[in-house]
């Protein structure tokens, strides 16, 4: 374990200063939690542990843990039996790279096509009840994954290690804006919750938490959030943005706002730019899927992401199947170490993402540079290669006004701006629009420009700042 | 880092899981859950800054002293009369708070007691403890006080890294334990609280009020990767092998406790064994009170069992490179509070650690220390005297056995009370059993027992010629 960083005032209510609830009476520090907090706090202790170790002992302990998951698969999931005999896996030899990369991806068609299949015969009855969790998935594809209490264990243990990771104060006010049931949460009043949520008051004393449904306008859900004037904002990474740019148009302030914490989507280019400037505060991303709990965690001091090794494996690897070197990008391939009711085993989750090094922080976990979403998400270009596009808008883009902008690859060599044009949008604007993308892209593209009235979102809700709508992978 | 890693030493070692098929990280059992959420907090805290670190132990001793006043008949008065329970506790009003002697532990055992003991704390017991300088005293305590114990011993195996899988030799009075020379006791495991989180290798046990010669041919046959014993014992055991030329090739640390360690302990074993020694500081009636930091041979108060301060003659806080008496209060005992206790010893202030941990610093512990007994026969043992179990009963408030002649001995006593002769005859009974028939023994009454140089109480003081 490594010292907090001493530079920040230490408020006493923020972590890592905060002690837990204790169950006994008469006892506040160090508190003595009841058996549930008690649970989760040892896995944050070995978590806390495991993040410093060096990689190879990281990779030890998954292998040795994958060793239990694929036995289990082999004897209780008919869909690996063959396939894991076939590749070689023997449950009574230790699992290597060689071993691991024997065994076939396993694609989300294949998921798809053999739900019942993959389901274990026998889940061990102490990992918890079973219950299904759903998923649109950003390629439109629904699967269903059945998942244990023990799977959900780990979600809840990897959200608190978020916490400590960027040493949140409990007792500040935190705003959630996201997709809900019509008619809960709606503005203007949304809801206030007295915590902050199950898998942090099951520990830790928290300061209220102030819900809204997604479904209202900008105007109105800046309206809202200067009303509730939060510390905290938790919402897609897209709507985190569209507000900005709102609150830097319209001059309004949040006065208190510390941090906006993004998930679901990958990160425009410029949002982190426009939060700091408008706001003057950092985004923390988050990288999770719901039939795979949490995968990545942004660094406490780097932009970049730390895969959470104690839930997953994480794979990136190139066209060939072979894992990138830092700085290539790839398909994201993971592996769940806890999900004993369907194991996903070297399951293609769809997403590209850019591999990093190691880390300035110390941390032995595996860095991700860039998240980059979906295949469909990649410019391509004429040798036929994938770039993951940044358009860097926070600058050029701050004076034009108020906008809603997706780029679409129309065919190789052409782009198209969609824009939905807000109040005072004129013909000078859309030229220098036009101007600055034709200077971004280069003259092997041809750039043209539609005013739309909507820009749809993609699969699951997610907005797609650059998408390709032609050839085989749209 | 750039140390061969060794997957079973800590941090790498993982507890043991009860969740079949989860294996990493590991589900453990409630008990060792609750072990390890305190170790959780123990891993944060330690690095929190010291005014942090103070303030959450006065909010703890907030809680300490409402119930003390409201529920321990000696604190009623005493603690209504500062009135410090309806403001936050700073230093300032905490030192008005008179000072506990060890005398006023000893007179007032039924007052101490709480009247109302929270029974979440768990079940009570009697703590019976000589302490550091002969006086004993009986305390009472709960369940909670044994878990903090246990979360800091597994703390001091953490900040020493030590290798979960290796041997532990122990050598200390079991008196539940028949481990006699020459064989002690064989265990599979380092027993509680290690075996109770973590898989541990075998640990083996014999009773130290054996001669050093059987210790250490005991040794020798279990070639431990440490041992843990207290500091005379250890610098006896160096002294011996370097004597004789014996090795334990595979020993990697002393672990000692107990008694303040003598000046060239640490220098004794690098020589003999090319071995660090690891020390702790704890007492029975209180716990864990500091332990040796993982990277330098001072030592760090366990803030989160006790509020350790140093004071001089005057009671003002010494400062950093200054001696003075440790006074203690607990956190965690509803049981028989103990506030602002001077148990006896005395420490050395230190500054900030450069390891970076917000956890006081104490430069050196001058506490207990015993001189290894000489047998008519030439041999040498160690005094156990003190944790003899008849002790309670005794009528003396401070003890000291002094050998004088090879084959004499002289208990010097201070009267806790009137001193009857039967009083006396008692404790030359008492004498007369513990030295057996080898020894000539008498009984003296003293007003005072003076401590040796550097504030050092010597339980067993031999006058007869050094060992050589």
């Amino acid at each position: 374990m490594k010292p907090a960083d001493t530079s920040a005032p230490p408020y006493l209510s923020a972590l890592p200063y905060a002690p837990p609830r204790s169950a006994l009476p008469g006892i506040v520090w160090p508190a003595v939690p009841d058996d549930a907090a008690s649970r989760m706090l040892a896995l944050q202790f070995q978590l806390e542990h495991s993040q410093w170790w060096p990689p190879e002992v990281i990779e030890a302990r998954q292998f040795e843990q994958l060793r239990l998951v694929l036995e289990h698969s082999i004897r209780t999931v008919p869909f690996y039996g063959s396939r894991l005999a076939a590749a070689g896996f023997n449950p009574s030899i230790p699992i290597d790279r060689e071993v691991w990369a024997r065994i076939p991806i396993l694609t989300r068609r294949e998921v798809q096509l053999n739900a019942s299949a993959l389901r274990s015969s026998h889940p061990p009855p102490r990992h918890g009840a079973i219950s299904d969790v759903t998923t649109s998935g950003s390629t439109g594809r629904a699967i269903t994954v059945p998942v244990t209490e023990l799977h959900g264990l780990f979600w809840q243990a990897i959200t608190l290690r978020e916490h400590l990771w960027h040493q949140r104060d409990l007792g500040g006010k935190l705003a959630s804006i996201r997709s809900r049931g019509t008619g809960t949460a709606q503005y203007p009043d949304g809801l206030v919750a007295a915590g902050w949520g199950p898998s942090t008051d099951l520990i830790y004393r928290t300061g209220p938490c102030a819900m809204l449904n997604h479904a209202c306008s900008m105007a109105e859900k800046a309206d809202w959030l200067m009303r509730q004037d939060p510390d905290y904002l938790l919402t897609s990474a897209t709507n985190a943005l569209e507000l900005a740019r709102h609150f830097r148009r319209t001059g309004l302030r949040l006065a208190t706002l510390r941090e906006v914490r993004t998930y679901g989507e990958m990160l425009p280019g410029d949002l982190r730019d426009t939060c700091l400037d408008v706001w003057g505060v950092k985004v923390v991303d988050m990288y999770s899927s719901e039939e795979i709990g949490y995968m990545a965690l942004q660094c406490p001091q780097n932009e970049h992401y730390h895969v959470q090794a104690e839930n997953v494996l994480l794979e990136i690897v190139d066209d060939h199947g072979h894992p990138c070197r830092e700085d290539e990008i790839g398909r994201v391939i993971v592996s769940t170490l806890h999900n004993f009711a369907m194991p996903l085993i070297r399951y293609e989750i769809g997403d590209y993402a850019e591999a990093g090094g190691s880390c300035s922080c110390g941390r032995g976990l595996p860095v991700l540079k860039r998240i980059l979403g979906r295949v469909r998400n990649a410019l391509r270009i004429a040798d036929g290669g994938r770039r993951w596009p940044d358009f860097g808008l926070a600058k050029k883009y701050r004076d034009l006004p108020a906008v809603q902008l997706q780029v679409v690859q129309t065919a190789l060599d052409a782009l198209e701006l969609r824009v939905v044009p807000g109040e005072g949008f004129s013909a000078t604007d859309e030229a220098r629009l036009l101007g600055y993308f034709r200077d971004w892209a280069g003259p092997q593209f041809r750039i043209s420009l539609r005013v739309v009235e909507e820009i749809p979102r993609g699969p699951g809700g997610k907005f797609e700042e650059f998408m390709t709508q032609f050839g085989d992978e749209t | 880092m750039n140390a061969p890693i060794n997957p079973n030493a800590l941090p790498y070692a993982v507890p043991r899981s009860v969740l079949p098929g989860a294996a990493w990280p590991a589900i453990p059992n409630d008990l060792a859950s609750r072990l390890l959420a305190l170790q959780l907090q123990f891993g944060q805290s330690q690095w929190w800054p010291p005014e942090v670190i103070q303030a959450r132990q006065f909010e703890q001793l907030r809680q300490v002293l409402a119930h003390a006043q409201r529920t321990v008949p000696f604190y009623g008065s005493r603690l209504s009369a500062l009135d410090l329970t309806h403001a936050p506790l700073d230093r300032e009003n905490w030192s008005r708070i008179p000072i506990l002697s060890r005398k006023d532990v000893q007179l007032n055992r039924d007052a101490l007691r709480s009247r109302s003991i929270p029974a979440e704390h768990g079940a009570v017991r009697e703590v019976t403890t000589s302490g550091s300088t002969g006086r004993p005293v009986s305390i009472l305590s709960t369940e909670l006080p044994v878990m903090l114990w246990q979360a800091i011993a597994l703390r001091e195996h953490l900040w020493h890294r030590r290798d979960l899988t290796a041997k532990l030799a122990v050598i200390r009075v079991h008196p539940s334990l028949n481990a006699e020379p020459p064989d002690g006791v064989a265990m599979p495991t380092w027993g509680p609280p290690t075996d109770l989180v973590f898989r541990t290798g075998p640990a083996a046990m014999l009773n130290g009020s054996c001669a050093v010669g059987d210790m250490a041919a005991w040794l020798c046959k279990q070639d431990p990767d440490y041992l843990l014993t207290t500091a005379t014992r250890a610098l006896a055991l160096a002294r011996h092998f370097r004597r004789t030329g014996l090795s334990l090739p595979r020993l990697r640390q002393v672990r000692t406790y107990g008694e303040a360690m003598s000046a060239d302990l640490r220098e004794q074993c690098r020589e003999t064994w090319r071995v660090p020694v690891v020390d702790m500081y704890s007492s029975r009636e209180i716990g864990y009170m500091a332990l040796q930091c993982p990277l330098h041979e001072h030592y760090h108060v366990q803030s989160e069992n006790i509020l350790l301060e140093i004071l001089d003659e005057q009671g003002n806080a010494c400062r950093d490179g200054e001696i003075g008496r440790v006074v203690i209060s607990t956190l965690h005992n509803f049981a028989t509070p103990l506030i602002r206790y001077e148990i006896g010893d005395y420490a050395e202030s230190g500054g900030s650690c450069p390891c970076g941990r917000g956890l006081p610093v104490i430069r050196r512990i001058l506490g207990r220390v015993r001189n290894m007994m000489r047998m008519p026969d030439g041999s040498t043992r160690w005094p156990d005297f003190m944790l003899a179990e008849t002790r309670n009963d005794l009528p003396a408030a401070q003890m000291q056995i002094v050998q004088t002649a090879p084959d004499v001995l002289e208990l010097r006593a201070v009267p806790a009370r009137h001193f009857s002769a039967k009083d006396r005859a008692k404790l030359l009974d008492y004498m007369r059993q513990w030295a057996g028939p080898q020894f000539h023994v008498s009984v003296r009454i003293v007003d005072d027992i003076p401590r040796g140089p550097g504030g050092k109480f010597e339980e067993f003081m031999s006058l007869l010629d050094p060992q050589t």
